[in-house]
């Protein structure tokens, strides 16, 4: 299996010949890695042939110093696997110990590091440390703590150099319950669905005419609902590999808390009401959220959700989808802009309109951007063509 | 103070504690004229008569039942065995019959067993056993193992005073390869602390008996590592504050014993270290043992088998590298 010379401190540890037939094995396990000491006769990799599994024992006492050969790799008989280098001692120090690649931090966080650098609101994961493989150690930690305090050794190094990422606001209190199941939903839904965010512009002048004294979200609403009849496909919901489109519209309608977070109620069976039954039905729940005397199952099963920052200014914006949904339309805020408009013959001319971008974030895992834009621009018709 | 050696330190404190209490006595197989397997009664019998230097029959079942006799009567006996390995024969006395005696009838059982253990010298299975953690399962007993002269001698002191049946650890391979300064007359060092053999901050390296000097020698120059060892002495009750506290300190602990691995002193204090003083470490727990096997004959696959000193600087570095 070996074939060594005496003389040499380095000993070559080769696949070995499993049989006469066997041409080749695979590495299933190195049991060793580089700058483990290893005694004569002790595993250091375990192998498979397609005869047999077994473990290839060290020829000699000494350090592993080089592994040639990954693990899954299929080798043939004779390959060179590993280096050992015989001239080294236990106990001795020795060049593995110190190295890691560059830039490579440990996952691995001590108990005594995590405590001490919670006490001390040290963000472990941006440092790289000086024990094995990065790992940042006690005393690095330690180092970084007393250097925080005053001038101190220079130890544990933040990753990217002045980013700042060495230091953190002290640990502050924890966030109430609404703040993590919002964050917990957010996180999911962005770990979960394809996003993607389609956006057209639309001319608010025929629901500015109309509205009177009605927000402009009733009227986004009623031509979202109608819409989503022409385009059922993104009235649905998915879960896994399973797709299913909805008949009726069950609008779910952010509705913000202020500091204190967001909830989204469910206007059920939304395609049978007007733009004044939903502009109704969106006050209600919205006062009733604020004053918390809505029912649970007034926040479930919702088909499509709206919501709309706009109010507050802001332009654009690329919603969370709300699982298990595979939309969320997003209404920004309307300002006048100028805009080139056409008339009826044709002639081009420079206009003030009351202008909004509709802001669309869709499962791409559901639907492609056409039907998303296809969409959009009906939303876009039905509030340019508002007639009442 | 007079340099004895850790022999000499035993006979001198079996001495001490027979001159200053007539109800202290010996008793084992040719303890008496001949001075035991090992001489370190040698003289007592010229000194205290064979009145209280009883040679027993070759039974240690009868001679730890004698001394449980004898302890709850009001005598403090010592008995020997002449290897630590024949204890197995007096197992049943030991721990049915002296470590509950407190517990069931309320009599006190100040009584000592003796018992030259370890191995190193060729002796095979029956002469090289670290029995010590089968009576950490023995509510009731107490276990100690000096590693110093001067600890051999106070230890054995609290030992003879404690009115408990106290187990006591002599290593073999000190008797007499290990000098060292030992006070005049009586002392007692107390039970149930560690002494802290060479004080450090990088790294806590626990051991006991004879493991001590394997450490000491190990961390003594292990490139600037300023390694802690601390010395046990008593295995039960363990010092565990002492243990903890430098734990603490250090946050990375390697336990060293001679003695096989699995349920020994090492899995216990690493147990102690786990539940106690989790959220000071800072690199796993890591044991130094004996492989759970009988100790050969031949001297090569004895010293594979025995923690080496190579082998507790390799730990250690890996550790402190961690």
């Amino acid at each position: 299996m070996s074939s060594s010379n005496t003389e040499a401190p380095l000993v070559e540890l080769r696949m070995p010949q499993m049989g006469v037939s066997v041409a080749e094995g695979t590495i299933t396990a190195w049991r060793k890695r580089p700058g483990d000491w290893i005694e004569r006769d002790e595993t250091v990799v375990e192998i498979s042939t397609d005869k047999v599994e077994t473990e290839v024992p060290s020829p000699a006492a000494g350090r592993l110093r080089e592994v040639l050969v990954e693990e899954g790799a299929t080798v043939d008989i004779g390959t060179l696997l590993a280096t050992l280098d015989t001239a080294a001692r236990p106990g001795e120090a020795h060049a593995d110990e110190h190295e890691a690649e560059p830039g490579e931090r440990s996952g691995v966080v001590s108990p005594v590091v995590r405590r001490i650098a919670a006490e001390h609101g040290i963000d472990v994961a941006r440092l790289r440390g000086s024990g094995r493989r990065g790992r940042v150690t006690k005393k690095d930690v330690l180092a970084l703590v007393n250097e925080q305090g005053g001038a101190g050794p220079e130890s544990a190094i933040p990753a990217q150099e002045g980013d700042g990422g060495r230091q953190r606001a002290p640990a502050g209190e924890r966030l109430s319950l609404m703040r993590r199941q919002i964050g917990e939903h957010m996180v999911r839904s962005l770990k979960t669905a394809a996003h993607c965010t389609t956006v057209v512009e639309a001319d608010m002048s025929a629901v500015e005419a109309a509205r009177g004294r009605l927000s402009y979200l009733a009227f986004v609403a009623r031509a979202a609902v109608a819409s989503l009849r022409e385009h059922p496909s993104l009235n649905a919901t998915i879960e896994g590999e399973h797709l299913t489109v909805h008949s009726e519209v069950h609008l779910g309608v952010a509705v913000s808390l202020g500091e204190e977070g967001l909830i989204v109620p469910v206007i059920r069976n939304a395609h049978d009401l007007s733009h004044e039954g939903l502009a109704t039905r969106i006050a209600d729940v919205a006062e009733r959220a604020r004053s918390k005397r809505l029912l649970p199952e007034e926040v479930e099963g919702g088909t499509f959700t709206i919501t709309n920052p706009g109010r507050f200014g802001a332009l654009l914006a690329t919603p969370i989808i709300n699982q298990p949904q595979v939309a969320i339309l997003d209404l920004e805020a309307v300002i006048k802009r100028p805009v080139v408009v056409t008339d009826e013959q044709g002639r081009d001319s420079i206009a003030v309109r009351p202008m909004t971008y509709l802001c669309m974030s869709w499962d791409h895992r559901a639907l492609d951007g056409v039907l998303a834009a296809r969409f959009l621009s009906s939303v876009r018709r039905n509030l340019e063509s508002w007639s009442g | 103070m007079p340099e004895l050696t850790y022999l000499e330190a035993i006979s001198d404190g079996l001495r001490e504690e027979m001159r200053h209490d007539e109800s202290v006595f010996c008793l084992g197989q040719d303890i008496g004229s001949f001075g035991g397997a090992f001489k370190v009664t040698e003289g007592l019998a010229d000194e205290f008569g064979a009145d209280r230097m009883w040679d027993t029959p070759l039974a240690e079942s009868a001679i730890v039942g004698a001394a449980v006799g004898a302890a709850v009567e009001g005598m403090r006996p010592i008995a020997e065995m002449q290897f630590a390995d024949f204890i197995a024969c007096g197992f049943d006395q030991l721990v049915n019959v002296a470590a509950k005696m407190h517990y069931r009838q309320g009599l006190a059982v100040p009584l000592v067993v003796r018992l030259p253990s370890g191995g190193g010298f060729s002796g095979g299975p029956f002469h090289s056993q670290n029995p010590e953690a089968w009576f950490l399962q023995a509510p009731g007993l107490k276990v100690v193992a000096p590693s110093t002269p001067e600890d051999a001698k106070g230890l054995l002191a609290s030992a003879v005073r404690d009115p408990n049946p106290v187990l006591y650890l002599e290593h073999k391979h000190l008797y007499r390869r290990l000098r060292g300064e030992v006070a005049k007359g009586r002392y007692e060092t107390p039970l149930g602390g560690v002494r802290v053999a060479r004080p450090g901050s990088d790294l806590t390296l626990v051991a006991y008996g004879a493991m001590v000097h394997t450490a000491l020698e190990a961390v003594e120059d292990l490139d600037g590592a300023r390694v802690e060892v601390l010395d046990l002495r008593t295995l039960c009750p363990l010092d565990r504050e002492g243990i903890l506290g430098s734990v603490r300190k250090t946050g990375k602990v390697v336990v060293l014993h001679e003695a096989t691995r699995s349920c020994g002193v090492g899995a216990e204090v690493c147990a102690l270290i786990a539940e106690e003083a989790f959220e000071d470490l800072d690199g796993p727990v890591v044991r130094v043992t004996a492989p759970d096997l009988p100790i050969p004959f031949s001297p090569p696959l004895e010293s594979a088998v025995l923690p080496q000193v190579d082998q507790v600087r390799e730990a250690c570095r890996e550790l402190l590298e961690y």
